[in-house]
């Protein structure tokens, strides 16, 4: 009796066990694999990161990147040069052509995933980096495709980093930091490193964000003072020094005489100049489907009692906008 | 050229496009129709542009605003409620007759007891009580909804109350939803659909049940009147009775801010999407088209769900109180067995038996309890006087003034019905916000109930 209750109960826990893809042993497998793929994804990342900035990667700079053991390390790079994804020549590390592809593939994932993120998701711009670590490493390259066309093929994540084609080519990172910038007038911010996430928290308390135009009112050692002709915001320049600015293009110049439709008073009418570059995605497709576009006559007609929202009257429809919305249309007083 | 080469060739002239080209293609699509329309639309005169402005003018406007809107909610649900009073007797008194000329029938021709009991008593039973308790509300509320919807009023009410839904991360037209919620959560659910950004819209969804339907007001209205009402003078009766269900409605109301709130710091964490409301301009209602979508897109479809689920529920409801376990059957066990629960809730087992037992319709919550409590073998209405279900209920069974209160606020905030339930399923394609919009509303029935019975016994009211 005692027996077949004992076998019985052995056999479920054999078949718990070994039973193919759903069973403990398949379980722990599939574990094991993803979190290799992992460590190899983020290691390659972390060579094309250095190699873009001219930098050498040792197993040093790696140990320090993916956060593991020495041993670890070493075991990895072993296992990664069996697979000729890197070459390591004396102290340093390098990708091999393939090893290149794969680590902008996952380039690729991660600032796809930033934007889809940011744009449809709408998530808070600082969690978005963290988020898309998680996930740029499940997705295949028609996958990728898919979200790529799916997102209108971005060219720029939410921070301004280029994103790679699917053919691996890269648009060269375009402006530079704060920090050497010489030339006087306002220059246009295009982009926000968000590494370390200390210092991009911080350019973003301080509510900078990409596409705003500013003028750097005053630098000293201690810290930078810009504005953008309302508030003045100030930085450590080892936090100027993560925010890339390059001067402004044509566009922009246009819509220096322009104000935010929020600011119109009551039935001033107004000519739309341009929506916000931080507009997009979703929302930017919702402003256009309504008709919000570039020359067209808008001015406020109703109010809420509390003031948000107001309704404008927009080719002949009356449509009601948060303040906040409002804020992100640029117009022309007529 | 091969389709690769074209596709290599768009790739590598994606680059040279400016960032604004779909700006410029919408607006040359703009351009275009506004060639077209020029050519082929005569625009309104000004004289009803001038009209519409002084409408919009007076109901956004501070003084006059809020109470037109919660005059015609109010008159609304009034009609709903009275209406559906005279309509839900006369549907009862004709399906009831069918059901004892059935039952007649069967014994006639000598069926066993247990089949005639299980098909009219339980299953038609089931189905004619769901069928006129629902279907007169809803005959009333729908249409007269879709009139204020089809008038071109609705839009401004989400533009006036936008303000509070912004606070707790929701969309303004949330408040659109929560009032179709009075309907029936079903419909309040699948009218989500103009939310159109999907974080805004989910909120909606797992918050509608907080509103209730008119398929809990039977309960409400029975509880108002017995326990609240009764100890004013006659004259203000249902004054009284009407202003505890508004305050019950208004607390339900604070709960649905609360747990959109809650919801919007926690799972549903995000930007506010982009709230864009579109006034449009005020039309004559369409009567044939108000009945049609009224009728068949909700009436129908929202009372063929329910019958779905009704009927079942009519079967377990008969089967429980015919099969006898020695000399108590075997609803009244389970109720006994959940009773410690029930107390703990400052409920009791019978109410929560009845909740079970009414998933799949909130209608037959009261027809169920008074079944266990006078013991009979099938869903009955109770005692005809309020004084007489007040001594069945005090004096008989127990109840305080706290059971009352308790069973109103479940009876609010309990989990959705099981058409609801299977609506927000296909609504979000989700198991996982489903299941959700159950653990939400339940655990928050729980903890309050909890919580109001704690206090009253700590203070020693009852």
């Amino acid at each position: 009796m005692t027996t077949t209750v004992w076998l019985i109960l052995a056999i479920i826990l054999l078949i718990a066990i070994f039973v193919p893809r759903v069973g403990l042993l398949a379980i722990y497998k599939t574990y094991r694999t993803t979190q290799e793929r992992e460590q190899v994804e983020d290691a390659l990342k972390h060579l094309l990161d250095r190699e873009q900035h001219g930098r050498q990667a040792s197993p040093e700079s790696l140990t320090g990147a993916l956060s593991l053991q020495r041993g670890q390390v070493i075991r990895l790079i072993e296992d990664m040069e069996t697979q000729g994804l890197l070459e390591s020549r004396g102290v340093n590390l390098f990708l091999t052509t393939e090893g290149e592809r794969w680590a902008m593939h996952v380039v690729r994932a991660h600032r796809l995933w930033e934007r889809y993120l940011t744009d449809e998701a709408r998530m808070p711009l600082e969690k978005v980096h963290g988020e898309s670590e998680r996930r740029e490493h499940s997705l295949t390259d028609a996958q990728l495709d898919d979200l790529d066309a799916a997102l209108g093929h971005p060219t720029r994540d939410p921070h301004g980093d280029p994103i790679p084609t699917r053919g691996g080519t890269l648009l060269k990172e375009e402006g530079m930091p704060l920090t050497a910038w010489q030339s006087e007038g306002p220059v246009r911010i295009v982009h926000l490193e968000d590494e370390p996430a200390l210092a991009f928290e911080q350019i973003l308390a301080a509510g900078l964000r990409l596409g705003q135009t500013i003028r750097i009112l005053d630098r000293n050692p201690q810290r930078y003072l810009l504005t953008d002709g309302e508030t003045e915001y100030r930085l450590a320049p080892a936090v100027a020094a993560n925010v890339s600015v390059a001067a402004l293009p044509e566009s922009e110049i246009a819509r220096a005489s322009s104000i935010p439709l929020a600011e119109l008073t009551y039935n001033q009418k107004a000519e739309i100049v341009v929506l916000d570059e931080a507009v997009q995605g979703f929302t930017r497709r919702r402003f256009l489907d309504l008709g919000l576009t570039p020359g067209t006559v808008i001015y406020p007609e109703l109010k809420n009692f509390f003031g948000d929202p107001r309704a404008y009257r927009v080719r002949g429809t009356l449509i009601a906008l948060r303040k906040d919305q409002a804020a992100q249309i640029w117009v022309k007083p007529v | 050229m091969e389709a690769n080469e074209i596709l290599a060739k768009a790739e590598s002239l994606r680059n040279d496009l400016s960032t604004g080209f779909r700006d410029e293609i919408v607006k040359s699509l703009y351009t275009e129709a506004e060639n077209i329309a020029k050519r082929a639309v005569k625009g309104a005169t000004d004289k009803k542009y001038d009209f519409d402005q002084k409408v919009d003018r007076l109901v956004t406007s501070p003084y006059a605003g809020l109470p037109i809107m919660l005059g015609l909610l109010g008159i609304i649900i009034w009609l709903t409620v009275s209406g559906a009073n005279v309509a839900s007797n006369a549907i009862a008194f004709v399906l009831f007759g069918i059901g004892d000329w059935g039952r007649a029938l069967f014994n006639q021709i000598g069926m066993p007891w247990w089949i005639t009991g299980f098909i009219w008593d339980g299953v038609y039973l089931g189905l004619a009580w769901v069928i006129s308790v629902m279907l007169p509300p809803m005959m009333i509320f729908f249409p007269a909804f879709t009139f204020l919807e089809d008038l071109g009023y609705l839009p401004r009410v989400a533009f006036n109350l936008d303000w509070m839904f912004k606070k707790t991360g929701a969309h303004g037209k949330q408040s659109l939803t929560m009032a179709m919620g009075f309907g029936c959560n079903a419909a309040g659910v699948i009218a989500t659909r103009v939310i159109d950004s999907p974080r805004e819209r989910l909120i909606a969804i797992l918050t509608n049940n907080f509103v209730p339907c008119n398929g809990r007001f039977p309960t409400l209205i029975m509880l108002a009147t017995v326990f609240v009402a009764a100890s004013f003078p006659p004259a203000l009766t249902s004054f009284v009775a009407a202003g505890t269900v508004v305050g019950v409605v208004l607390i339900g109301v604070a709960f649905t801010f609360l747990a959109s709130w809650v919801l919007s710091k926690t799972v549903l964490k995000g930007e506010a999407s982009a709230f864009t409301l579109e006034l449009p301009p005020y039309r004559r209602p369409n009567v044939s088209r108000i009945l049609y979508t009224s009728i068949i897109d909700r009436t129908i479809f929202v009372l063929w769900r329910a019958m779905q689920t009704a009927a079942p529920a009519g079967a377990i409801i008969w089967i429980l109180a015919n099969i006898h376990l020695g000399d108590t059957n075997l609803a009244r066990a389970i109720a006994d067995w959940l009773n410690p629960f029930g107390l703990l809730l400052g409920l009791d087992g019978v109410i929560l038996l009845a909740y079970i037992i009414a998933i799949p319709a909130n209608e037959i919550v009261v027809p169920t309890m008074m079944m266990v409590y006078m013991g009979a073998g099938m869903m009955v209405n109770g005692p005809s006087s309020n004084s007489a279900i007040f001594d069945l209920l005090v004096n008989g069974n127990g109840w305080t003034m706290l059971t009352a209160v308790n069973l109103m606020l479940f009876a609010l905030l309990h989990n959705p019905c099981a058409t609801t339930i299977m609506t927000i399923y296909k609504e979000t394609k989700s198991l996982k916000w489903a299941t959700l919009s159950v653990v939400m509303t339940l655990g928050t029935a729980f903890v309050v109930t909890f919580f109001t019975a704690s206090i009253a016994r700590l203070l020693g009211w009852v």
